[in-house]
């Protein structure tokens, strides 16, 4: 009897290594899958997302020491409504290799590296497993939604990396006793956000969990700290709006103020919960456990408010990206849930809650202990099987396709299980082919043959052709929607057919700006190019 | 006797914080509430983000009042 009762454990073990390993191997092979995909993607020299070319405009235009926050009102009709960070940080790039997109995706890509390892910096620092910090990390890579846009020319994936390195800072910033050093911490874990919010104008939700932390641990330091944080970002804030002669309001603040479209805002929840609930149901478990039964961290905070940003996702220009920085809150807490658990840690302190539920199935403990040592790594199993996404073609990844009994239901031969379910969800992933890129120099050579300025809604080509990019056709968008953009001098040239051509993706320009094209240009061909249909127009006879 | 909230040894209790989301809670729904009578121009009564305003500062307050017991213990 003694013999069965030391022996089992010991085999539980060996079956929980097992699963784990399992579990690691899994989430590792979405790794190579991921530096496939953005080694594919820095080959390409077009836009994959659509507005990756106006990110790369506004690093251009801060490469020459200008801003990209302009009147859109006088030519060349061109704005940007995105904060300046990620593309001053590329705008050395420029000096050294020209407008390229391949630097913008290197940069969104090693920022999801550094995320990922403060993930597991963060995992390993509160619960001192190495397996559940790999495992934690790993997930992180492993999510779809990171998958899709870490390596874009996109500056989404830069602030959470900033947000995610400003939580990991300041979560043991209250407990540490020398107040210089403390003062110091504070100090940088602010200032990390501020450098998010200077990226992504959603960070604004990280601020908010860092200061609720703050202030309920010690609400003297956080209002101290709060009045230096407003200081310093408003006065950076007031600099810029001074210098852009108040463009940098209407175009990044103003302009930015969209109406939600709630069936997008649910359908997106949906499928966060589909692709990521096997985590999201620890990470919760451990936010109810922290606010019951123990401190609340800086972790549970931040995942409860980056579920505004989900709120957002719904909104025009929003998407399945505003759930980037939740997955990383959820792959902290579910991976400190699974480090606890694999270690038999957790703690019932007596109240109230303990009376009614948890002392009466005390005397289970030690099977439930037991048990979480197989349920932990099944569950990032299940979630390697929820996030299951790779290419069916291929000589590497076609055998494990067929393996699988995968077939593609994506472009070029890729299987993705974030299908779209609702509008808003970004159609990316795919890896592009040799295809794509000579369609997009079929486009390039009619510019070119033109000899003429041209109207499109990405600016890759132009950059392809040396030419100005005229219009960021979005913001145009952002613009009229919120009732501040006129239009009369662009679709004055519109009317006299200044353009060589229009190329259109998806229609997004105003629609007074869309009724001045159809009536005086006409549809001339259709380029196929990475799933999307070029309408390349050319003035009417 | 108790810190002042404004000195450095101060932090906040289970029971502090319950009180705080049971009075944010209920300020919360009644200021939502009050977009509608103070506004009586806008259209279409209590529309889809106040539902889901009035609704996150119920459970506000419900997660506060269920805070309360739980007494000094720090948040």
């Amino acid at each position: 009897m003694t013999t069965r009762t030391t022996a089992d454990p010991r085999l539980l073990m060996l079956f929980s290594r097992a699963l784990t390993a399992a579990a690691l191997i899994v989430l590792f092979g979405y790794l190579l899958v991921y530096i496939a995909y953005a080694a594919n993607l820095m080959g390409f020299p077009f836009d994959y997302d659509q507005g990756e070319g106006f990110e790369l405009v506004d690093t251009v235009l801060f490469s020459r020491g200008e801003w990209p926050y302009r009147n859109t009102d006088a030519y060349p009709f061109y704005s940007s409504n995105y904060p300046p960070l990620f593309h001053v940080i590329a705008a050395p790039f420029v000096w050294g290799f020209g407008p390229a997109y391949w630097y913008g995706r290197l940069l969104g890509f090693l920022g999801t590296l550094i995320t990922a390892g403060a993930v597991g910096l963060a995992v390993y620092r509160e619960g001192g497993r190495r397996d559940a910090a790999a495992l934690s990390a790993l997930a992180f890579l492993a999510a779809n939604t990171i998958y899709h846009i870490g390596p874009l020319f996109r500056q989404h994936m830069t602030m959470v990396m900033f947000e995610t390195l400003a939580v990991v800072v300041l979560a043991r910033a209250n407990e540490i006793d020398d107040t210089g050093r403390r003062r110091r911490v504070i100090a940088f874990g602010l200032a990390l956000i501020i450098l998010a919010g200077y990226t992504k104008q959603l960070a604004i939700f990280t601020a908010g969990a860092a200061f609720a932390f703050l202030f309920l641990r010690q609400p003297r330091r956080a209002l101290v700290a709060g009045v230096l944080f407003a200081l310093a970002g408003g006065a950076i804030f007031l600099w810029m709006n001074w210098a852009t002669n108040g463009e940098w309001w209407r175009q990044a603040i103003r302009a930015n103020v969209n109406l939600i479209n709630y069936d997008q805002t649910l359908g997106l929840f949906r499928l966060w919960w589909n692709l990521y609930g096997c985590l999201i149901l620890p990470a919760a478990l451990l936010g109810l456990y922290q606010l019951y039964f123990e401190r609340l961290s800086i972790y549970t905070l931040w995942f409860a408010a980056s579920l505004g940003q989900g709120m957002l996702s719904g909104t025009w220009g929003g998407g399945d990206s505003y759930f980037a920085t939740s997955i990383a809150a959820l792959c902290i807490l579910s991976g400190i849930f699974a480090a606890r658990s694999l270690n038999g840690a957790w703690q019932f302190p007596q109240n109230y809650l303990t009376r009614l539920f948890v002392n009466p199935v005390r005397r289970f403990a030690v099977p439930f202990r037991r048990a979480l040592l197989v349920i932990v790594p099944v569950l990032y199993l299940g979630y390697g099987r929820a996030v299951l996404h790779m290419p069916t073609e291929g000589a590497v990844f076609e055998p494990v396709a067929d393996l699988l009994g995968l077939e593609p239901n994506a472009l070029n031969g890729f299987y993705d299980s974030a299908t779209r379910i609702v509008g808003g969800y970004a159609d990316i992933g795919h890896f592009v082919t040799q295809a794509d890129v000579d369609a997009g120099w079929r486009i390039v050579a009619m510019i070119r043959e033109t000899g003429r300025p041209v109207l499109s809604e990405e600016a890759g080509f132009q950059f392809a052709v040396g030419q100005e990019v005229i219009t960021n056709p979005t913001q145009l968008l952002n613009l009229a929607n919120n009732g501040v953009f006129d239009g009369t001098a662009l679709i004055d040239l519109i009317e006299s057919q200044y353009f060589g051509l229009v190329i259109l993706r998806a229609q997004f320009y105003p629609e007074n700006v869309l009724r001045a094209i159809v009536t005086h240009y006409e549809q001339r061909e259709t380029v196929a190019m990475n799933g999307f249909d070029y309408l390349i127009l050319a003035p009417r006879p | 006797m108790k810190p002042s909230p404004f000195s450095t040894t101060f932090t906040f209790t289970k029971r502090g914080l319950g009180l705080l989301l049971v009075f944010g809670g209920i300020l919360g729904f009644l200021a939502i509430i009050l977009i509608d009578i103070l506004d009586v121009g806008r259209q279409g009564g209590i529309g889809p983000a106040q539902r889901i305003g009035l609704g996150l500062c119920i459970i506000i307050a419900v997660i506060g009042l269920s805070l309360i017991p739980l007494g000094s213990a720090e948040v």
